[in-house]
């Protein structure tokens, strides 16, 4: 199977690399560790070495081109002619350093996530699927422990569990393959640890398939590392970090230097909250729904006059429980001083106000305060917050992506918004 | 307010104490006729006569013997220890017997002795006349140790040292013995254990002992030039410490230099930031620094022995440094 020869990410900050010059010509063999072409990036001019013994073809930039890091620029061939399409997969002695016993079934890639910005490698802790099970693409494929924490990534697709290519309690690179998900079911799965080699970045692919997915795609921007892969800062400036629930990983990702002081506090708090990649990586849901004509202010007046109910809170968290459809339903409304508990089952238009409990959801009503739109990220419990928005509401719906599907979140926010423009249907 | 010298603060305190209590008695080489090598205590013989102002031979643990065992019956004797570098000397009769017996007599008995003796380079006295060797006493439970950095805290403190039922050990700077500083008339009495701060600042603490409070209150000018607002504090007895104040100071500003003038390692220096590091950590934005002296025997040679003690240009250096936020790697 021919090696692809991509262009380096060299810098922190880097997408694109200009070729110098190319050490070697089409078709010449090459070994492990040969010089293939040299790079330049902003800070410096490196050499790149072979990955893989073989015969160099596919040579797709030439010296004094720019090309984008990632980017497949040539194929380390185990022949000097142009790459076959589609080499015979095993049954044949390979050459290269990073034998593999078996071969890697066809299908979708699943990698080493990076969950924390400053992460260079995962533990995984466990597999939650075997080798050759059906998975659903809700389903929590594995368990990775970072330093920060340890969260269940989902399998992100259907299909069945073809392969495992890294065993539990291993440090996986993050980036680096760690199971393959495929259509057909597997004949015969593959079980393999991460030590023996990382698989060549990409597996066969069908034809038919969609482009990557942005989660099976290697970050192009890794984040920075500092030494050791602990972020430097100062006690005061972690504290601080800490009491305003600021993320220094945030500092590390738009390049400012370290070590931290207090004084970087105040430019992580001036920072965007939430920039692309953070969105990409945190394993959160967020969504927002926009009700155009406030139909709840009707209803808690026809409540009140025709049915005696004067507590808004309770039919919030009657709305709420009703929209969660699981039954009973605890529903902590939190608005300014007020944090009430309510149980709802759904059925009613009012939830019962209880001295404890254990609630499933947050009400954040603030509808009466300034505030219009928000990002905090996910709480103990899935959180639903009103605000206002010209003459109706805004809701929005945040969740840890461990608290609930993007389909169920999804139900959950239309049916909470539809029941707030027309709660009387709620009634019928 | 009437501007006297050091010299004049300690001969003042050690007469009023001596007026006010006659078991009080100074006892040490040269301190009758010759007032001392530094003269702090011309006059006193006059008044109090040899009795109460006892020359002795050349023999730092006899007469330091003789004074324990005074305190222990009944007086208040003032050692005059010519040089802080003779305390090798006196090790036992300090170390062991002073600082202890109270605590092995069960309290039965005190001894109600100050030590003092004297500290600082840059004399050009050598290696065996320039120590500064407070850290050594104050490694001792027992002792309590007082570094005063002006005419009017040498006084004050002289005279609570005197006053006070336990040994203390005064450290006088022997290049302050001529520094005038303002001494209001009559009696005052500065107590142990309360740090004085004597500025204020926002931006970096720095703490400095004896003659160092100087150099700490100079560097604070130099720093107050380029915009750094720096606050001085002077501990006056690190034993008893006011941690207390050099916390609460640590957590205002979020950084520290502590600067002393004995050996950096293993030091006063040492000590208080460990102390700092230890109650304030949480509030820190740069490493607690610590300036001591060169870790290196005092050189005769003028021009080594002037780099071997913190100066103000120094200390605003690296207060430079931890307010810019770079990282020090300090020897």
């Amino acid at each position: 199977m021919p090696l692809d020869v991509i262009m380096p990410a060299l810098g922190m900050a880097q997408d694109t690399g200009l070729i110098v010059a190319w050490h070697k010509h089409p078709g010449e063999a090459v070994a492990v560790g040969d010089v293939l072409f040299e790079v330049e990036t902003d800070k410096a001019t490196m050499e790149v070495e072979a990955q893989g013994d073989g015969f160099l073809t596919g040579v797709a930039a030439e010296a004094g081109q720019e090309v984008p890091v990632g980017q497949v620029i040539a194929q380390i061939s185990d022949s000097a002619e142009a790459p076959a399409p589609a080499p015979a997969p095993d049954a044949k002695p390979d050459a290269k350093p990073d034998a593999k016993p078996d071969a890697i079934p066809e299908g979708d890639t699943i990698i080493m996530p990076t969950l924390g910005m400053a992460q260079d490698s995962g533990l995984l802790v466990r597999w939650l699927k075997a080798p050759g099970d059906a998975v659903q693409a809700d389903d929590p494929l594995f368990e990775v422990e970072t330093d920060k924490s340890t969260v269940e990534v989902a399998a992100g697709q259907d299909g069945f569990l073809a392969a495992t290519l890294a065993d539990e309690g291993e440090d996986v690179p993050v980036g680096q393959i760690i199971a393959i998900i495929s259509a057909e079911k597997p004949a015969n799965p593959v079980t393999r640890s991460a030590a023996q080699g990382s698989v060549a970045p990409k597996v066969v692919e069908k034809p038919s398939q969609a482009p990557p997915r942005a989660s099976v795609a290697k970050p192009e921007h890794p984040a920075p590392i500092a030494p050791g892969g602990r972020i430097l800062a100062s006690p005061k400036a972690r504290r601080l970090a800490l009491e305003q629930g600021l993320d220094l990983a945030r500092l590390v990702a738009a390049g400012h230097a370290q070590p931290f002081h207090a004084s970087d506090i105040d430019t992580l708090r001036a920072m965007p909250v939430a920039s692309a990649q953070t969105t990409a990586a945190a394993p959160a849901r967020r969504l927002t729904a926009e009700i155009a004509q406030d139909g709840f202010a009707a209803f808690a007046d026809w409540a009140a006059q025709e049915a005696g109910i004067s507590d808004s809170d309770a039919l919030l968290a009657g709305l709420a429980a009703a929209s969660l459809g699981q039954g009973d339903a605890t529903i902590n409304v939190q608005a300014f001083e007020r944090d009430r508990l309510f149980v709802g089952d759904g059925t009613q238009a009012t939830a019962q106000q209880v001295p404890e409990g254990q609630p499933d959801l947050v009400l954040r009503d603030l509808r009466f305060t300034a505030i219009t739109a928000l990002c905090l990220g996910p709480e103990d419990q899935p959180v639903l917050t009103l605000t206002r928005s010209g003459t109706g509401y805004a809701v929005t719906f945040e969740c840890a992506a461990d608290q609930m599907s993007a389909p169920r979140a999804i139900a959950v926010l239309s049916a909470f918004a539809g029941r707030m423009q027309q709660p009387l249907r709620h009634l019928l | 307010m009437r501007e006297i010298t050091l010299s004049q603060a300690v001969n003042e305190a050690l007469a009023e104490e001596m007026r006010r209590d006659p078991t009080v008695f100074i006892i040490g080489e040269d301190v009758a006729e010759a007032g001392t090598p530094f003269k702090v205590l011309s006059g006193l013989v006059e008044e109090f006569g040899t009795h109460r102002v006892v020359d002795t031979p050349i023999a730092e643990p006899g007469f330091t013997g003789i004074a324990v065992g005074a305190a222990m019956t009944g007086t208040r004797p003032v050692v005059d220890l010519m040089f802080g570098d003779f305390l090798f000397l006196i090790m036992d009769q300090l170390c062991n017997q002073a600082a202890k017996t109270h605590y092995m007599s069960g309290g039965k008995l005190n001894v109600p002795l100050v030590l003092r003796t004297n500290l600082g380079a840059t004399r050009r006295s050598a290696a065996q006349h320039s120590q500064s060797l407070h850290a050594l006493v104050a490694h001792i439970p027992g002792l309590k140790v007082a570094l005063p950095s002006s005419a009017y805290e040498a006084k004050g403190l002289m005279k609570t040292a005197i006053r006070d039922n336990n040994p203390v050990v005064i450290f006088e700077d022997k290049l302050m013995y001529q520094e005038k500083a303002p001494v209001p008339e009559g009696e005052f009495l500065i107590p142990f254990g309360v740090a004085n701060v004597l500025r204020e600042g926002h931006d970096i603490t720095l703490i400095g002992t004896s003659s160092m409070v100087q150099v700490c209150a100079k560097a604070a000018d130099i720093l107050a030039k380029d915009g750094i607002s720096a606050e001085v504090i002077d501990p006056r007895t690190i034993v008893p410490l006011d941690e207390a104040a050099l916390v609460k100071s640590a957590k205002k500003t979020s950084r520290v230099i502590v600067v002393d003038e004995g050996h950096q390692s293993f030091g006063v220096t040492s000590e208080i930031a460990s102390r700092i590091n230890e109650k304030a950590f949480y509030h820190l934005d740069a490493p607690a620094l610590r300036m001591g002296a060169m870790d290196v025997p005092v050189p005769f040679s003028p021009a080594l022995e002037d780099i071997t003690v913190p100066t103000p240009e120094g200390v605003a250096e690296a207060a430079r440094k931890l307010v810019r936020g770079e990282m020090i790697h300090a020897a």
